[in-house]
């Protein structure tokens, strides 16, 4: 009996121990440990890894650890260790989740901290909340309209002149191609994404967000629906029900699979429907109102670098951000998978490494440079906007609401959102 | 009443065990042998009470306070008395959408899935041959029916391009988005739920083997038909397994999630037609960052649960049949 009563003892002496030796993670053989949160695909997180392991062969002293989960998980698993008071010393996080992190004194300044000489200053002001450099983009998107040139030519079509079409020749584009192949191949996709909208109320000159309110009229927002369900009932794209059942995942999307002819993706999800595709897929600006004067087309940082404010290791942290950004080495792993680098020296020293569709994308973000909206960092609050715009929207696409009870409803609920 | 049916021809195991080892053993239990024994004791259930306070009670607690906060992750909690409760009951609607929803759900499924168990269990109980095999066959989908796969299978089953419709469409039918319209989406999820009557199809089958075969061949004397042995022997007969099977089934159902997380995409959709109660509770806590708020809900629906399970027990009262009464 003493003999299983020792062993029992041991075991839980061992157990415990095991729990606290996980907790310290100070240095590790003398070098300083830097943690990075960051989300993906299984490609992204081997990118990363080498990214990671040319750093560390830079600079032997630091000791940078991955912490990769999927999206759908990311930011739950986030908050709850920032809430915890173990937040990695290097977070990524991307637009809506900027305003909220920033404003909670989660995030440091970092002005002055990580070199931004090079980036593209109107994308780094898109950092910046109250003034202070909360987060260092780490690359660029656009929200352009994509076509499958060959699936729209087959159908007897042309592809217009994209700085002057507008909605009405996109759908009677979208709806010939609909009819020429019997319903098989749809004319476009679409889809719920607040930039559509935001690009939309652009053209009408109008904000999504203008002093941490929603800035858009409600005839706007109900003139965006009416023009969903134009596609909707003119057959040029599916009905709401399949759309839905498409979803949001880009390896889905109905382009990658040549199941339509127009559809709207990031910039940086090209490379994908491409190679879904198999197919030359091209990018345009967005169709414009009738009388518009701008395409509203706008680049967003697909995504922040950002450094804890309770980190220990700002020194270790601020370099590895620094490395990212700023170093070819880097820009030449990681390429375009985190949005296209703002860095010129980065972009010319991966030009030649670019697939084709990125390529594409950056003489495309070059091309619309000029006429550019400018970004608008979504208030607190906004990290529900993508939920509360698709419930109204699916409220009206599916006949549940009359579009002006439904506009009315968002306003409402998003401003309501936008202010706790 | 035990719920395991015993293998017929199984000799029942003795309980005391046998002579010589016990006697031995018993008379050096004394003293401070058996005090050493309390303690080890202890020491194995220790690990059993560590979970009980640092991952039951002690979290409890802590929701309970928080839910009178404005608690949200990222920030320190300040006291806000009953506005989250208010907020609730008053103002949100999406709440009360959400209880809609979940009440549907739940007076819609469990009825149907406890028939369903019930006429299966009936059926089965036949003496029919390779029961056991029928028995497993049945239950798989209890085991499956919570999880992730089988969520995403329902989705491609019920989809445009689903089964459902390839099906329909050979009666000209055209097709239709089940999961992803408002009016259809809950229901493709009810019958997700009574797919899985396998845990009480086997309970019942356990209860249907205690009903004494007496009672039938006395009856069959008396001339009484099937339904006749069913409506006035077996059905009363089964009142607590059945009660039982309710109960269980309520607070279950009440509780679920998976389904309606993958089903919908994570956000209750189309147009909130499937937001369950605790998919509510996870978006509000995790997604909207209230954390106060989504402790508030836990214990309302603790508190839901808890009145829904003693309404049950009150109802027993009136028609489940215990046998030993008059």
């Amino acid at each position: 009996m003493k003999r299983i009563l020792a062993a029992t003892a041991v075991t839980l002496v061992a157990i415990s121990a095991t729990a606290c030796g996980s907790d310290d993670d100070s240095d590790s053989g003398g070098k300083t440990k830097v943690v990075f949160s960051y989300w993906g695909s299984d490609a992204r997180q081997k990118l990363t890894e080498s990214a990671i392991a040319t750093f560390e062969g830079k600079n032997p002293t630091i000791d940078v650890e991955g912490d990769f989960s999927d999206w759908d998980s990311y930011y739950e698993k986030l908050a709850t260790k920032t809430a915890a008071g173990d937040a990695p010393d290097v977070m990524s996080i991307e637009i809506r989740g900027l305003a909220e992190y920033a404003g909670r004194a989660t995030l440091a300044d970092l002005t002055g901290k990580v070199n931004t000489a090079d980036l593209d200053q109107d994308v780094l002001k898109a950092g910046q909340v109250d003034g202070k450099q909360y987060a260092i983009p780490t690359g660029v998107n656009a929200f352009p309209m994509i076509v499958n040139r060959a699936t729209v030519e087959k159908a007897g079509q042309k592809v217009p002149d994209d700085t002057a079409w507008t909605w009405d020749e996109y759908i009677s584009i979208a709806q010939k191609v609909t009819e020429k192949n019997d319903g098989k191949v749809w004319g476009t996709e679409y889809n719920e994404n607040p930039a559509f909208l935001q690009l939309f109320a652009a053209q009408r000159g109008e904000q999504f967000y203008k002093d941490d309110k929603i800035g858009m009229s409600e005839q706007t927002v109900k003139d965006w629906w009416i023009l969903l369900q134009k596609i909707i009932s003119t057959k040029a794209g599916p009905s709401a029900a399949q759309m839905l059942e498409t979803g949001t995942n880009v390896d889905q999307a109905l382009l990658a699979t040549n199941a339509s002819a127009f559809g709207s993706w990031w910039s940086n999800q090209l490379t994908t429907l491409s190679k879904g595709s198999g197919q030359e897929l091209d990018l345009l600006r967005m169709p414009k109102a009738e009388g518009a004067t701008t395409a509203g087309m706008f680049l967003q940082p697909a995504m922040y670098y950002t450094i804890s404010s309770k980190t220990e290791k700002a020194d270790a942290a601020q370099k590895f951000v620094d490395f990212l950004v700023n170093d070819p080495e880097a820009g030449a792993i990681l390429l375009s998978d985190r949005g296209l680098p703002t860095n010129p020296k980065v972009v010319a020293a991966i030009k030649d490494k670019l697939t084709p569709a990125d390529q594409k994308v950056l003489t495309f973000i070059d091309s619309i440079r000029s006429e550019l909206s400018p970004i608008a960092i979504p208030p607190k609050g906004s990290m529900e906007m993508e939920d509360i715009l698709k419930r109204a929207t699916d409220s009206v696409l599916f006949d549940k609401a009359t579009a002006d009870d439904a506009a009315k409803a968002f306003l409402t609920e998003a401003n309501a959102a936008l202010t706790k | 009443m035990t719920l395991s049916p015993a293998p017929a021809g199984t000799t029942e195991v003795p309980v005391t065990p046998p002579e010589k080892a016990g006697a031995s053993h018993l008379g050096r239990l004394k003293g401070s042998r058996s005090r050493s024994q309390a303690w080890a004791a202890y020491l194995f259930l220790a690990p059993w009470f560590i979970g009980l306070f640092a991952i039951t009670i002690g979290p409890m607690i802590a929701s309970l306070y928080l839910s009178f906060t404005d608690y949200s992750l990222l920030s320190e909690a300040h006291w806000v008395g009953l506005d989250n409760y208010e907020k609730m009951f008053v103002q949100d609607d999406r709440f009360m959408t959400s209880l809609k929803v979940t009440t549907t759900y739940v007076v819609v499924s469990v009825p149907l899935q406890l028939a369903f168990a019930l006429g299966l269990a009936l059926v089965l109980d036949r003496g029919l041959r390779g029961l056991s095999f029928y028995r497993s066959i049945f239950y798989l989908p209890s085991l499956l029916g919570g999880s992730v796969a089988i969520s995403i299978l329902w989705r491609k089953i019920f989809g445009v391009d689903g089964i459902v419709n390839s099906f329909l469409g050979l009666f000209g039918y055209e097709g239709h988005g089940w999961v992803t319209s408002p009016d259809t989406a809950l229901w493709t999820l009810i019958i997700l739920h009574v797919w899985t009557f396998g845990a009480p199809m086997v309970i019942f089958l356990a209860g249907l083997r205690q009903i004494p075969q007496s009672l039938y061949e006395a009856a069959s004397v008396d001339g009484a038909g099937r339904w006749r042995n069913f409506r006035s022997i077996t059905l009363p007969l089964l009142t607590p397994i059945i009660f039982f099977n309710l109960v269980l089934e309520v607070i279950k159902s009440f509780q679920s999630f998976t389904q309606s997380f993958i089903v919908s995409g994570g956000n209750g959709g189309p147009v909130d037609s499937t937001l369950f109660y605790t998919l509510y509770l996870y978006i509000k806590g995790f997604k909207n960052y209230e954390m106060g708020y989504a402790a508030g809900m836990a214990w309302v629906l603790l508190l839901i649960i808890a009145a829904l399970t003693g309404v049950n027990f009150l109802m027993s009262r009136f028609w489940v049949f215990y046998g030993d009464e008059k």
